[in-house]
């Protein structure tokens, strides 16, 4: 008998594929039925499901909803960059370098305990309400997080490979490019997946508290005209939207990108 | 002719439901006596621990301790004792924590744990780690807390499986010669599962070779050098190439056949 | 939001925990950090310069005691506290079953394996909006939100507890015969200890993010509210007193009481894994 680890018994239980597709529409089906006695209960001030799936075909062939998740979409998709590409920057110095990561430590502290509605404020309070605001109110949101996961897998890093890599005299950029890239390539596709995910949710906030146009505020001003099946019906062909980008691209990618380390 | 003391017969057994471990395996331990058993790896010794301690319910044949049926869960079964390979101490309860659970799980009167616990631990030599906890102890440490936590209950028999093998070589001397002493004062029952044929030799009164998996018992062969023995006695040295011998073929290291 | 995982709806969770390590480090370290601090400061006079709206520091300072000592500042900071605590209770109660459940598999497990995914691919914005409309302004949508929001991570932790149940030590407990309660009060549980107490603190400034938000749209009461007031009102100089508020209390309860409280509770690690 090894001494490796071994799994308690009684977990893990597997079930076939056929089974898998029944507890996904079984979810699917206690959901709708929980809901549908919310309305029943609420005497229809929550919107049935019948109610929620015609807005939701209303919503979808309306010309102006693709209009506004357009206009978000931009939105996220700058942030997202922005924001990975400066986290990632500083996740690196501060992995990597002790001084910098202690330069870096208290405003990162003070960062991931600020709220979000705090950058949106900030953002506006000091570049007005300009249509930029948003977008750097949102990436300055989404940089602490990015920078956590990247510092952490750096310092995570093997010392044995850089002590390896001194021994044999490997250049700064073989080093990086071969030694230490290849450890937190994970951790990267993990920053930037974490880095979207964030930018999509958060950027209802933001424009719910502070833009004109997109998705985030149309959904408000339907929730402020009382309008809750339109509400709800935009929330989730955004919700749905964004899920499926993710699964796409970044499944996707990660199958692709992170075929050798299997 | 008196019914030995530990008895297994036509033991039959699996791990994983599938592949057998022991295919039909007979043995028998006198009371008092330390007996090793001697198997390549993986051959399923282990196994054969785990039924005698009531772990693993046998396939077929039979597995009894002063006469109970170890393989049917019933209160009235004898305590057995039993040091893992590796030490499986609780590690979020001290070490004197970790004997009271099993004393408690045992049914000893509570008025006596401190007195066991304390007594255990000395003749081991871990007393002052009474309080402490089994993540800042050394190996050799906790293999120690291990068998103190197998003897304070009092078993009927003390099962142990290789607890030694993950100990550097000095560390093992001592603890191989420890055992043999606390053995001798006390007199309990042992079995001491083992792939070292040196290490089994020195221990044991018997050693019990088994086959490889799934196994069979192979030979009995009894130990006869006078205690106290040294590790690097010569005879000891003798019997095991005797031993050595002897399994060579069957363990399946055979010499290259001629062309 | 949570601090160090990933929300992906169904990516890896990287190890919980492993934030920047606070205290400590050489002489040299600590003038960083402070010159860090000071960047921060710079940042906030540089913003008040050049923009009319930003406070300048100075005046925030100056307006700290007179701020201290409004009472009713006091209730509003209870009522936050309050919810987080309250509802962080509930989202680690949820979690925790959501969590056996999906260690477990089977067919339930996938079940509630899909309402996880779904919580967390919730924007807690649409769920504090949702929460109002349901519930009007009522405490109990506060905690549904927040619950939604921080439960599935709680979940996802301790799924990875449970999935890591070794074998060997309820081995050991089978022989020497613990019994069914013993062996859970004395190896299952105290195996979940640490991923309960990693998840708690992640989930802890979470929640509190979502309390924010969840303030800002559903109640009329706790951090979140007054941040809307004073920002309606004009009254930067509250804008960052509260801001000051947020940042003392979460960090301040976070340091001062959960880290020590984990450390203790998880003495018997010395310094191994």
């Amino acid at each position: 008998m090894n001494a490796a680890s071994t799994p308690a018994t009684g977990f893990d239980i597997d079930v076939g594929p056929v089974r898998k597709a029944l507890a996904f529409l079984a979810a699917i089906a206690l959901g709708v039925i929980a809901w549908q006695i919310a309305t029943w209960i609420s005497d229809g001030w929550i919107p049935g499901v019948g109610e929620i799936a015609d807005a939701t075909v209303d919503s979808v062939v309306a010309a102006d909803t693709w209009d506004q998740i357009w206009i978000t979409s931009k939105r996220i998709l700058i942030a997202f960059a922005a924001s990975t590409a400066i986290g990632v920057a500083i996740g690196f110095a501060s992995g990597l370098n002790r001084k910098a990561e202690a330069f870096f430590r208290p405003l990162v502290v003070i960062a991931l305990a600020t709220p979000d509605p705090l950058y949106v404020i900030i953002a506006i309070l000091v570049l007005g309400t300009a249509e930029s605001s948003g977008v750097i109110a949102l990436t300055l949101a989404l940089i602490p997080f990015v920078v956590t996961i990247v510092h952490g897998s750096v310092k995570a890093r093997e010392s044995q490979l850089d002590e390896m890599s001194a021994v044999y005299r490997l250049s700064r950029r073989r080093y990086l490019g071969q030694v230490l890239a290849r450890q937190v390539t994970p951790a990267l596709f993990a920053a930037a997946r974490t880095s979207f995910a964030f930018a999509w949710k958060i950027v209802v906030l933001v424009e719910a508290i502070s833009q004109p146009r997109g998705i985030g505020s149309e959904i408000y001003e339907q929730f402020r005209l009382l309008n809750a099946a339109e509400m709800i019906a935009l929330a989730l062909i955004f919700i749905v939207l964004m899920r499926l980008v993710d699964a796409i691209v970044f499944g996707g990618l990660e199958r692709r990108l992170l075929a050798w380390s299997r | 002719m008196s019914r030995p003391y530990i008895d297994v017969e036509g033991l039959k057994a699996s791990y994983d439901g599938e592949h057998l471990a022991l295919d039909g395996v007979d043995m028998d331990v006198n009371e008092n006596e330390l007996v090793a058993v001697l198997g390549p790896s993986g051959c399923g010794k282990s196994t054969l621990l785990q039924v005698l301690s009531g772990l693993l319910r046998p396939v077929a044949g039979t597995a009894t301790i002063a006469g109970m049926d170890m393989t049917r869960s019933n209160s009235d079964r004898p305590r057995v004792g039993y040091v893992f390979q590796d030490h499986r101490l609780l590690p979020w309860r001290t070490v004197a924590g970790n004997l009271r659970l099993v004393l408690d799980a045992s049914g000893i009167p509570k008025a006596d744990w401190d007195a066991r616990i304390d007594h255990y631990l000395d003749i081991l030599q871990i007393g002052q780690f009474r309080d402490a906890w089994p993540m800042r102890l050394s190996g050799g440490q906790r293999q120690r807390v291990s068998i103190a936590r197998a003897l304070a209950i009092d078993p009927a028999v003390v099962l142990m499986d290789e607890p030694f093998s993950t100990l550097d070589e000095v560390t093992a001397r001592t603890m191989r010669q420890q055992l043999v002493d606390l053995w001798q004062e006390s007199s309990r029952t042992i079995v001491f599962v083992t792939h070292s044929i040196r290490e089994a030799i020195f221990l044991a009164d018997r050693v019990v070779i088994l086959t490889r998996g799934p196994a069979r018992l192979l030979e009995d062969v009894a130990v006869p050098i006078g205690r106290p023995r040294r590790y690097e006695d010569a005879e000891i040295t003798e019997l095991e190439s005797e031993i050595v011998d002897r399994v060579m073929g069957v363990w399946g290291y055979e010499e290259p056949a001629a062309a | 939001m949570a601090s160090s995982q990933t929300a992906s709806t169904a990516g890896p969770l990287l190890r919980p925990g492993r934030r920047w390590r606070s205290g400590g480090g050489s002489g040299s370290d600590r003038w960083f950090s402070a010159l860090g601090l000071l960047s921060f400061v710079a940042l906030w006079w540089f913003g008040s310069v050049t923009s009319d709206f930003v406070p300048p520091i100075g005046e925030v300072l100056d307006a700290i005691p007179t701020f201290l000592t409004e009472e009713d500042i006091y209730g509003d900071i209870a009522d936050s506290l309050t919810r987080v605590v309250g509802s962080l209770a509930v989202a680690v109660i949820v979690g925790f079953w959501a969590a056996y459940l999906m260690a477990r598999g089977g067919f339930w497990g996938l079940v509630v394996a899909r309402y996880v995914d779904l919580a967390i691919g919730l924007p807690s914005t649409i769920a504090a909006l949702l929460a109002l409309f349901i519930f009007k302004r009522s405490e109990i949508g506060v905690f549904v939100v927040v619950v939604i929001a921080c439960f599935p991570f709680v979940a996802i932790t301790l799924r990875q507890g449970f999935l890591s149940l070794d074998r060997r030590l309820s081995e050991m407990s089978g022989v020497y015969r613990f019994g069914g309660i013993s062996q859970i009060r004395n190896v299952t549980i105290p195996h979940l200890v640490p991923f309960t107490l990693a998840s708690i603190r992640n989930e802890y400034a979470h929640a509190w993010r979502v309390v924010v938000i969840a303030e800002l749209f559903a109640v009329n009461s706790g951090l979140g509210w007054r941040f809307t007031q004073a920002y309606d009102r004009f009254l930067l100089v509250d804008v960052a007193l509260w801001l000051l508020v947020f940042i003392v209390l979460l960090l301040g309860t976070e340091y001062l009481i959960l880290r020590p409280l984990e450390r203790w509770v998880l003495r018997w690690r010395g310094g191994a894994l």
